[in-house]
């Protein structure tokens, strides 16, 4: 009588024959033998197939890179370019490739570094506090999305930081010159700026680590720190060196010239009215305007960016904002932070010369993420205060917006929140009602400016079903999307589909849960990343921004509006 | 007594030793391994519930289309992983040896074809994982044409897909 399904699967030789059967015992009695010590040592070290399972200190595993692992370096020209830029410094442009033995730094890289080091030491007060007061008691190391998705310790914001930490000791303190690699010390070495530049490019600054360290070390300043002395002997990635002289040249990443962002708005302008029977009329770079509207400009280009758009044309128009686009500022985003400092002025200081030139009032900026954290974390040291404009006040309801006080710089959400609380928005949820959505706290909104309540605020008036993710997830614990700090390039697309594991993870629980099949947020990356995130990990559900959702609900004065099963993203 | 009977009576410590030297694969398993949290120890929690899963249809005598969703659960991580595709699908077949391990002497004590049987299943299962992990593979550059092809390739200004490809493979770059 079988016991087993299986084995009728079998070789019937091996059933019947007994011999074969007395062989087999003999085979499976000395691989008990053997297996026992194989097993054994699967147990306490390596795995029998897989190879070992590392035993080496942290310290003295290298970093080995293949394809897939790094982001492509900035190309020679980008380099030379943002070198000639008044106040700007990216030495030694050439051709290089990380795979290589020889990355062609310069001659004297070491002491360039090191020197670095003790400017920025010297600079940022920060830094040399992050750097003496870890006391390693490991409350980030499992915090980090891309530790939660790779395992590998040097993912843990405290070693991440450590690489550098390690350096710090044993130049800069006492301890660590006088005990070396008993104080945690070491030499910084060819290996060890490889290591950086592989773990700096392995953190997306997203700070969630920082919300769990009693001390309140900021670990993506330290990545920052990292970034920027690499730069100092030409190393960093493409994905972030272009986009930032894009933005430097035309306004924007995508190196969109004037007429071109207009046409694109335009095209927008189109679709809505198709959709609605309504045209919007958008202005750009029109002096006297009260507004000056900014925005990720991926929200003109690139879908699902293109619906919040169209979110906050529907917006604007249906209360009647006396606003100006900008062809010239016309990108929120500012790849200047996951550079270096000067390169997050200059480009943030763009934004504002521009509000300068038109004569606005004040800026309302759009659904972006790092935007906000440049915004409340930098600008007022580095550009403000802004105190040629007006502290913003909503010409709808009067709201006098206190926090942006010397920012000079409100949300799209703060804003439309003001607009829902005074119900001053005609909103029919019902248009929402092939959506059932969660919440992803974009990182920067989250950690870095606290809005929390804004969005959900909204998502209560516009959305009929909504369900949070659950509780260690979301607000300022949310999970990265895995692709932020310009990592959001698709040749390291493994390393961002498990950076993002945890977020997708989560997602997949309410979706499963509650039959979830839209992903809200409000971060142009986000929006990008996270709808390559979820075709991989929950295809089910789809990605939009919280405008999108806003623009679907509003009832426009004298629609037309056509059945539209979809909201903004139906095909008429 | 039966290979079925003892695997029933040694399922739990199977499954730990299997999670266990499944999770040892990670430089830093501590925390997979610790954590039962869904949310905060994704890699963990889903591997422990995936081999789960597995070891119960192994038991139950399931079709092996029936492991699908089971498999997923573990692969989709791995294949995603810094994991050459045998890595990534050997803790299947390892199976076999911590069966062998945890059933000791007690192993001698069951019948050669009903072991060869479940070698050949977990064989199966094995194929059946690397089918999935090439599907996840597949589905990553799927996704990665996806988004040239949807315009954020212009962040940079490279200029297509196939002359990234051919740059990929080394060929110069004045080859068209």
């Amino acid at each position: 009588m079988p016991v087993f399904p299986w084995k009728k699967s079998c070789p019937q030789k091996l059933k019947k024959s007994k011999s074969a059967r007395t062989i087999r015992r003999k085979d499976i009695t000395m691989a008990v033998v053997s297996v026992d010590k194989l097993a054994k040592s699967v147990v306490q070290g390596p795995s029998l197939m897989t190879g070992s399972v590392p035993t080496k200190d942290w310290m003295d595993i290298p970093a080995v890179f293949k394809p897939g692992n790094f982001c492509y370096p900035a190309k020679k020209e980008k380099v030379e370019y943002m070198n000639s830029q008044p106040g700007l410094s990216f030495p030694n442009a050439r051709e290089w490739w990380p795979e290589d033995d020889d990355w062609k730094l310069p001659e004297n890289w070491k002491e360039i570094i090191l020197n670095g080091l003790r400017e920025r030491l010297d600079k940022f007060r920060s830094l040399k506090i992050f750097m003496d007061c870890c006391v390693r008691c490991g409350a980030c190391a499992d915090k980090c999305h891309f530790f939660l998705g790779t395992g590998d310790p040097k993912n843990m914001p405290v070693l991440r930081a450590e690489l550098l930490r390690s350096v710090y000791r044993n130049d800069f303190t006492l301890a660590g010159k006088l005990l070396g690699k008993m104080a945690g010390a070491r030499e910084m070495t060819i290996g060890v700026l490889k290591e950086w530049f592989m773990y700096s490019y392995q953190c997306t600054e997203c700070r969630r680590c920082s919300v769990f360290c009693p001390y309140g070390i900021d670990t993506a300043e330290v990545t920052m720190m990292l970034r920027e002395l690499l730069h100092l002997v030409g190393v960093g990635i493409n994905w972030i060196l272009e986009p930032a002289s894009n933005s430097n040249r035309t306004g924007n990443h995508m190196g969109l010239q004037p007429h071109t962002f207009k046409d694109n708005a335009e095209f927008l302008v189109d679709d809505i009215e198709n959709l609605t029977g309504v045209r919007v009329e958008p202005t750009f770079n029109r002096k006297g305007a009260e507004i000056l509207f900014i925005t990720p400009s991926a929200d003109v280009f690139a879908e699902p960016g293109l619906y919040t758009a169209m979110g906050y044309l529907i917006l604007f128009h249906h209360i009647g904002l006396d606003y100006t686009w900008s062809t010239y500022a016309s990108e929120g985003g500012n790849f200047g932070l996951f550079t270096n400092n000067e390169t997050m002025k200059k480009l943030n200081a763009k934004m504002y010369a521009e509000a300068k030139r038109l004569g606005v009032k004040y800026i309302i900026g759009g659904e972006c993420g790092h935007m906000w954290r440049v915004l409340h974390q930098y600008m007022d040291t580095m550009n403000g205060p802004a105190d040629f404009l007006e502290v913003p006040k909503s010409p709808i309801t009067g709201t006098v917006f206190d926090n942006a006080r010397s920012t000079r710089m409100i949300h799209i959400s703060e804003f439309t929140a003001d607009l829902i609380h005074h119900n001053k928005l005609n909103l029919d949820k019902s248009r929402n009602d092939h959506v059932v959505a969660t919440w992803h706290d974009s990182c920067n909104t989250s950690r870095a400016m606290g809005l929390l309540e804004e969005p959900r605020y909204i998502l209560d008036h516009v959305v009929n079903k909504w369900y949070e993710m659950p509780e260690n997830c979301i607000r300022e614990k949310t999970f990265c999307c895995g692709s932020g700090t310009g990592l959001n390039t698709d040749e390291i697309m493994e390393i961002r589909m498990r950076g993002g594991l945890p977020r997708a993870n989560a997602v997949k629980y309410v979706h499963e849960k509650h039959g979830v099949n839209t992903l809200g947020c409000v971060c142009a990356i986000d929006r990008a990343t996270l709808t390559s995130l979820m075709n991989y990990w929950v295809p089910e559900v789809s990605v939009c921004g919280l405008s999108e959702l806003v623009g679907n609900a509003i009832v426009l004065e004298g629609e037309n509006r056509q059945e539209l099963d979809e909201g903004l993203r139906t095909l008429v | 007594m039966k290979l079925s009977g003892i695997l029933h009576d040694k399922k739990s410590e199977i499954l730990s030793l299997w999670i266990e030297r499944t999770l040892d694969s990670y430089s830093s398993s501590g925390f997979f391994k610790k954590s039962r949290d869904h949310i905060a120890n994704p890699t963990g929690a889903n591997i422990k519930d995936g081999l789960t899963g597995v070891l119960d249809l192994l038991l139950a005598r399931a079709a092996i289309e029936e492991y699908a969703p089971a498999l997923d659960q573990v692969i989709r991580i791995r294949a995603v992983q810094d994991f050459s595709p045998s890595r990534a699908v050997v803790i299947f077949p390892e199976l076999k040896w911590v069966i062998r391990q945890v059933l000791g002497q007690d192993i001698l004590e069951t019948g050669a074809d009903e072991l060869a049987a479940l070698d050949c299943e977990i064989d199966r299962i094995t194929l059946a994982a690397f089918d999935i992990y090439t599907e996840c593979r597949e589905q990553l550059y799927r996704i990665r044409i996806h988004e040239l092809k949807s315009g954020r390739a212009v962040l940079t200004d490279s200029p297509c897909s196939s002359r990234m490809l051919r740059q990929d493979r080394g060929v110069p770059e004045n080859i068209n």
